[in-house]
């Protein structure tokens, strides 16, 4: 009877809590993302690759200015790119290396990398400094995607080298 | 004493399994923002801003397929306004109205709205459809922007009317 007791106090309490957890978090993920962490991720990426080839765009025509836009949009969503590879977010769909999850940290510290270095490329094109925001484009992408996509992501595949002529 | 069992063990099992919720969302519920979610949502809603302008600039010099970029900032930007308004989150600095809170729903449904739109945008531009893409932009403004800043956002300042050229007082 006592133990009764005792398991239904355990059933009890977890569902208060529960129900506790699930309206403290309810109302921020309504339109948070598809549910599908995977193809949010890449989603997001995709649009930061968008943006960084509209900065090199930018630069290479003279308009250096115009890149804050771009590169906040870069530093925005870098602060969003952890939240995006929840652990056993690994598909057949993903280039994500597993290293991610066993170096955690280092991980979490690249996407940072690249929120810092993304600000740093805004505040520059916000001050009309148009040498620097091409002396920071020049090596950004080793600096800011490299850091995080060398050990983190799988390569595409290797370009083919072109059949010697005959 | 059967009482004080059982009270622990309640307590006991809320704590499991508050630990276990945590864990279960706690990698997916990483920080992203600072703790200062007014300004969070105030430099969310700038970029907003500078995406729109940039995408009608672009429209202007007849850069369609450039515009889809943006419209794509958009619809990503859009998925984070919801969670920038918590309750109680009304200060000094905010141009929100209490209205968000008081009818949240439509809130919600006015930033569902505004991701919508986005996404016309991107995919006309995508389309490089210079015609549809204008169309879109064109009524952008009002049924993006301005179904959810008309009814939840504090009005800027009207720009006070110019004032009278001075009349030279005859001497």
């Amino acid at each position: 009877m006592e133990l009764r007791c005792v398991r239904t106090g355990v059933i009890l309490g977890s569902l208060v809590a529960l129900a506790v957890v699930g309206c403290a978090t309810g109302q921020t993920t309504t339109i948070t993302g598809s549910g599908d962490p995977v193809a949010d991720r890449q989603r997001l990426m995709k649009n930061n690759g968008a943006n960084w080839a509209e900065i090199q765009a930018k630069v290479k025509a003279g308009n250096a200015e115009a890149v804050a836009v771009n590169a906040e949009a870069l530093s925005l969503h870098a602060q969003r790119i952890p939240s995006l590879f929840p652990a056993g977010s690994l598909t057949e769909k993903s280039k994500a290396k597993p290293d991610i999850w066993q170096k955690w940290p280092e991980f979490q510290a690249a996407a940072k990398n690249l929120e810092n270095r993304a600000g740093t490329l805004r505040d520059q094109a916000v001050a009309k400094d148009a040498a620097a925001v091409t002396a920071t484009v020049a090596t950004f992408g080793r600096e800011a995607c490299g850091t995080c996509h060398t050990p983190f992501r799988v390569p595409p595949p290797q370009q083919q080298p072109a059949p010697p002529r005959s | 004493m059967k009482l004080r069992y059982v009270k622990t063990e309640v307590v006991l099992g809320t704590l499991v399994a508050l630990a276990l919720a945590s864990s279960a969302t706690g990698q997916s519920m990483a920080k992203i923002w600072t703790s200062d979610v007014v300004a969070d949502r105030q430099r969310l809603m700038k970029l907003n801003g500078a995406s729109w302008a940039d995408a009608q600039a672009k429209l202007k010099a007849g850069n369609v397929e450039a515009v889809a970029v943006n419209a794509e900032t958009m619809t990503l930007i859009a998925t984070q306004i919801v969670a920038l308004f918590p309750q109680d989150s009304l200060t000094d600095k905010s141009k929100a109205k209490p209205e968000i809170w008081q009818k949240w729903p439509e809130f919600e449904s006015a930033v569902k709205n505004y991701a919508m739109q986005a996404e016309k945008l991107r995919d006309a531009a995508r389309s490089k459809d210079q015609a549809a893409t204008e169309a879109v932009a064109k009524e952008f403004g009002r049924q993006a922007c301005g179904t959810c800043h008309t009814p939840f956002r504090v009005p800027p300042p009207q720009q006070q009317p110019p004032s009278p050229p001075q009349q030279l007082q005859p001497r």
